[in-house]
């Protein structure tokens, strides 16, 4: 079994050292994979995986491939890449030449302890809650993420995971507008102190990949 | 890690708050293994109830604000979405699903939910 890491052009620079990688290559493309080697998923394995993804990143543009993904071996590799390599090729295309970039936002509850939101008891106050961080969202969407979304070359927003969060989102943006963005994100903090923005990157295009 | 903060606000460790979620990256796809056949399928069913349920709440806000509702009709309202937003919680917790299991990635037209 071989695990996979990304999708890059053929040909591309030498590959990097952090791992044992080696490339099938198939219709100027190449499947950069390793001999599959652990069997537990643990957050170490996680970040060994987004590691070798972040060294391959740095010189070359490439479709991060999801952790844990496996075929058996090298000839099913180029098989796949032949099969699809008009979309493949496409997909690796939107994102050549960017990264992405994360940014979440919090509303300005988000400090208190659990214990000081106590959850509503009413149907009344349910709905007012609702209503309440609907319109937080609406605001931060507004605020943060439509002057953002206009900067990169595309945007996703992504579901949000906690009660107080009230945008996360993930840009698209040019290698060389990382730093104007991250400034960007810093004056629209400073527009918006009622908010808590954090922005973090660059990333693999792991939200732009088209699965 | 700390190289990839680009924009950080003074009170960064509020954004850690979230229990991490290690199997993230393997429980987005309906597993096909027939041990797991049941859960699988209870991710696609609570998927639409969840979608039917959030619809109309927010079509319920939405006449709310229009100021179309009695305030014993947005109790009574409010009540039950809150029971069944418990609900789908506990059933959730059931079959092992959060809330990112329950959407769907529709390609080109974005997420369900």
């Amino acid at each position: 079994m071989i695990d996979l890491f990304a999708i890059t052009d053929d040909p591309a620079p030498p590959l990097p050292t952090v791992a044992p990688l080696s490339a099938v290559a198939s219709h100027g493309l190449a499947l950069v994979c390793a001999p599959a080697a652990h069997v537990e998923v643990s957050p170490e394995v996680l970040w060994r995986h987004e590691e070798v993804v972040e060294a391959l990143m740095e010189d070359r543009d490439l479709l991060p491939v999801r952790f844990g993904t496996r075929l058996d071996d090298e000839t099913a590799a180029a098989r796949a890449l032949g099969e699809r390599h008009e979309e493949l090729a496409s997909a690796l295309d939107r994102v050549r030449g960017a990264v992405e970039l994360s940014v979440r936002v919090l509303g300005e509850r988000s400090g208190e302890a659990d214990a000081d939101l106590p959850d509503p008891v009413t149907g009344a106050e349910y709905l007012r809650a609702k209503a309440a961080s609907a319109a937080g969202e609406r605001s931060a969407v507004r605020s943060v993420h439509e002057p953002l979304a206009a900067r990169a070359r595309d945007s996703k927003r992504l579901a949000a995971r906690d009660r107080h969060e009230l945008l996360r989102a993930a840009y698209l943006v040019d290698r060389s507008a990382v730093e104007p963005f991250a400034e960007q994100v810093s004056r629209l903090q400073h527009a918006n102190p009622r908010l808590r923005l954090l922005c973090t990157g660059p990333w693999p295009p792991y939200s732009f990949t088209g699965e | 890690m700390s190289d990839k903060f680009l924009h950080t606000p003074p009170d960064l460790d509020l954004f850690a708050s979230e229990p991490p979620r290690l199997d993230d990256a393997l429980s987005r796809r309906v597993n096909a293994d027939p041990e797991k056949l049941e859960r699988g399928l209870a991710q696609l069913v609570l998927t639409v109830v969840e979608l039917l349920r959030q619809l109309m709440e927010r079509q319920a806000l939405r006449r709310i604000d229009g100021g179309t509702l009695s305030t014993d009709e947005e109790e009574r309202l409010g009540r039950t979405f809150m029971e069944l937003d418990k609900r789908m919680e506990e059933l959730r917790t059931e079959f092992g699903l959060d809330a990112e299991d329950l959407n769907l990635n529709l390609g080109p037209l974005g997420n369900l939910l």
